[in-house]
């Protein structure tokens, strides 16, 4: 059983989404309609995964993504939208939430999400995985000098693999992996991410002087 | 303006009193000229009183006064009463009807300057000369200012309504993907009749997200390249069998040549699978691009070339699709490999950026 919290502004949607995963026996412990809504209840109910639409009324799902990791890392963002905002996809990935799934997925695929999102694991779906890989091909483009990490050879490849819709279990074959060993590349991936986006807002900050040295 | 040139005109004439016939005559006009003066400038200040009778007065006027110059100073009078005061009916022509409004009243000033002159010196001549190149100048330019002005308030108006369709289109786009989607879901759960419904949902909610997104990509498309992410995207959406199009984010441009030439060879790939798995096949398109290459991988989940069977068919000179593929890649400089096990056949295309 998981506790999670739903976030998404059509009532139908999350009504649907509650319902399903009710029905597979897992414990929604909070809903909320706005970002606003989804801060002031966030804190008490302590989901372990908390199922958010990108496109709320008030704050974006970026933010709302940041500000919950901020108050409690340990967190799990699964990242559900309807029509697949490209740039709002990545950037909530890279502010560590670390499932991304569109709305037309199956009630099954859904809740599956939600328990592998629980484990830890990363739910890339294809097009996400093809913007991961963009975002990397842009950074090793970049200035040589950047202290971002890039994706190693293995991670390239799976992650081309998973962008043309393999499962972890058929790319554990191909290349005579563990499912597992193929799983902890994926999440390297996103692990390389995120800290490559803190790595660059540090560096915005100390060149915009906005770190605690830069008081004069 | 025209208290400066009214002060000139009270002035000049103060000074030259001596050279009039008839000096209460002359004090008449100039207080005539001074109250209508004031008078036009209330008149002028409203844009509603600004009418064509106001103007024909206002030149009339103007016309007069100079027309009574040789009466009241005599014929051999070098200034007219009026003197450069004439010029705020002349530039209210040009303002109001333009460089033809501009024309007709230089023109008519010059001629009632010059007809009752009984001589004419090269000051006269620079003068009248000055008046008949200025009045149609100023009122082109006025013109061409207020043809400008529409302009840009035409331009500013038309991007935020543009803006404001954008906006509306994309919350109306997600309420109808959210129905679309749910339909999709929730008739896949009731099965029969439902579940067909549902299916169609499903292909109209995808088709609709690929032309947000191909619209997303549309401005930067410029200058002979075009967005070979988004034509993918587009053609994927269209194809029968059913395309899942992974891009890189933002617009991949190309050249169009190499645009159309790599969606024509995805498009054999794709009707290849058609061809060999069926119409029931999932196939996934992934578009990578760097600086100097763009990569585009075409995967099918079908059972697979089985080993042998390509060379065979080349010794059978059977390999119409596969050597089409081929061609248009090599074509553009690129390599097309295949390649194939349990998991399906996936083609790699690489086709180089010059």
């Amino acid at each position: 059983m998981v506790r999670v919290m739903v976030v998404d502004d059509h009532p139908m949607w999350r009504d649907a989404v509650e319902r399903d995963l009710q029905a597979a026996g897992h414990d929604v412990v909070a809903v909320a309609s706005n970002g606003r809504e989804a801060m002031a209840r966030f804190p008490a109910s302590a989901p372990q995964v908390v199922v958010l639409d990108l496109q709320l009324p008030d704050h974006s799902g970026v933010q709302v993504t940041s500000m919950m990791l901020e108050h409690d890392p340990t967190v799990r963002v699964l990242i559900l939208s309807a029509s697949g905002e490209q740039d709002d996809v990545l950037e909530a990935i890279k502010a560590g939430a670390t499932g991304y799934l569109v709305k037309s997925a199956s009630s099954a695929e859904l809740v599956d999400a939600v328990v592998r999102t629980s484990e830890g694991e990363a739910v890339f779906t294809p097009g996400l995985a093809g913007l991961v890989l963009g975002e990397f091909r842009r950074i090793a483009e970049g200035p040589a000098d950047d202290p971002r990490d890039q994706l190693t050879e293995r991670e390239t490849e799976i992650l081309k693999m998973v962008a043309t819709g393999m499962s972890y279990k058929q790319i554990a074959a191909r290349l005579v992996l563990s499912h597992r060993t193929v799983q902890n590349h994926v999440q390297n991936t996103l692990r390389k991410l995120q800290m490559n986006n803190r790595v660059q807002l540090t560096r915005w900050a100390i060149e915009h002087g906005l770190d605690g040295d830069a008081e004069a | 303006m025209r208290v400066i040139v009214t002060i000139n005109m009270v002035g000049l004439n103060a000074y030259r009193r001596d050279n009039f016939d008839h000096p209460t005559a002359g004090l008449v006009i100039v207080l005539v000229l001074v109250a209508w003066t004031a008078a036009a400038i209330w008149l002028y200040h409203d844009r509603a009183r600004r009418t064509s009778v106001l103007l024909v007065a206002d030149l009339a006027i103007a016309l007069a006064a100079m027309a009574a110059t040789p009466v009241v100073k005599g014929a051999d009078f070098n200034a007219t009463i009026p003197g450069f005061w004439v010029m705020g009916a002349l530039l209210a022509w040009a303002i109001h009807w333009h460089w033809k409004g501009g024309l007709v009243a230089s023109v008519l000033i010059a001629a009632f300057d010059l007809f009752p002159r009984s001589e004419m010196d090269q000051g006269n001549y620079g003068n009248v000369f000055l008046v008949l190149i200025g009045g149609p100048i100023v009122g082109f330019m006025c013109e061409s200012l207020q043809r400008m002005a529409r302009e840009r308030d035409a331009a500013e108006h038309a991007a935020a309504a543009a803006e404001e369709r954008t906006r509306l289109a994309r919350a109306v786009h997600d309420g109808v993907l959210q129905v679309l989607t749910m339909t999709q879901r929730q008739g896949a759960a009731a099965g029969g009749e439902w579940a067909e419904l549902g299916r169609l949902a499903g292909e109209q909610e995808r088709s609709l997200r690929s032309l947000i997104r191909q619209q997303d990509t549309v401005p930067t498309a410029a200058g002979g390249r075009v967005d070979l992410a988004g034509a993918l995207e587009a053609m994927a959406a269209a194809h029968p069998v059913h395309v899942e199009v992974a891009t890189p984010g933002g617009a991949v441009l190309v050249d169009e040549r190499v645009a159309t030439e790599t969606v024509a060879a995805v498009r054999a790939c794709l009707d290849n699978v058609l061809a060999h798995v069926g119409p029931e096949a999932n196939a996934w398109v992934l578009a990578q691009a760097s600086r100097d290459a763009v990569t585009i991988s075409v995967r099918d989940d079908g059972p697979g070339i089985e080993t042998g069977r390509l060379e065979r068919a080349a010794a059978d000179g059977r390999l119409g699709v596969v050597s089409s593929i081929r061609g248009r890649i090599e074509d553009l400089g690129g390599t097309a490999v295949v390649e194939s096990g349990d998991w399906g056949t996936e083609w790699e295309l690489s086709v180089p950026l010059a």
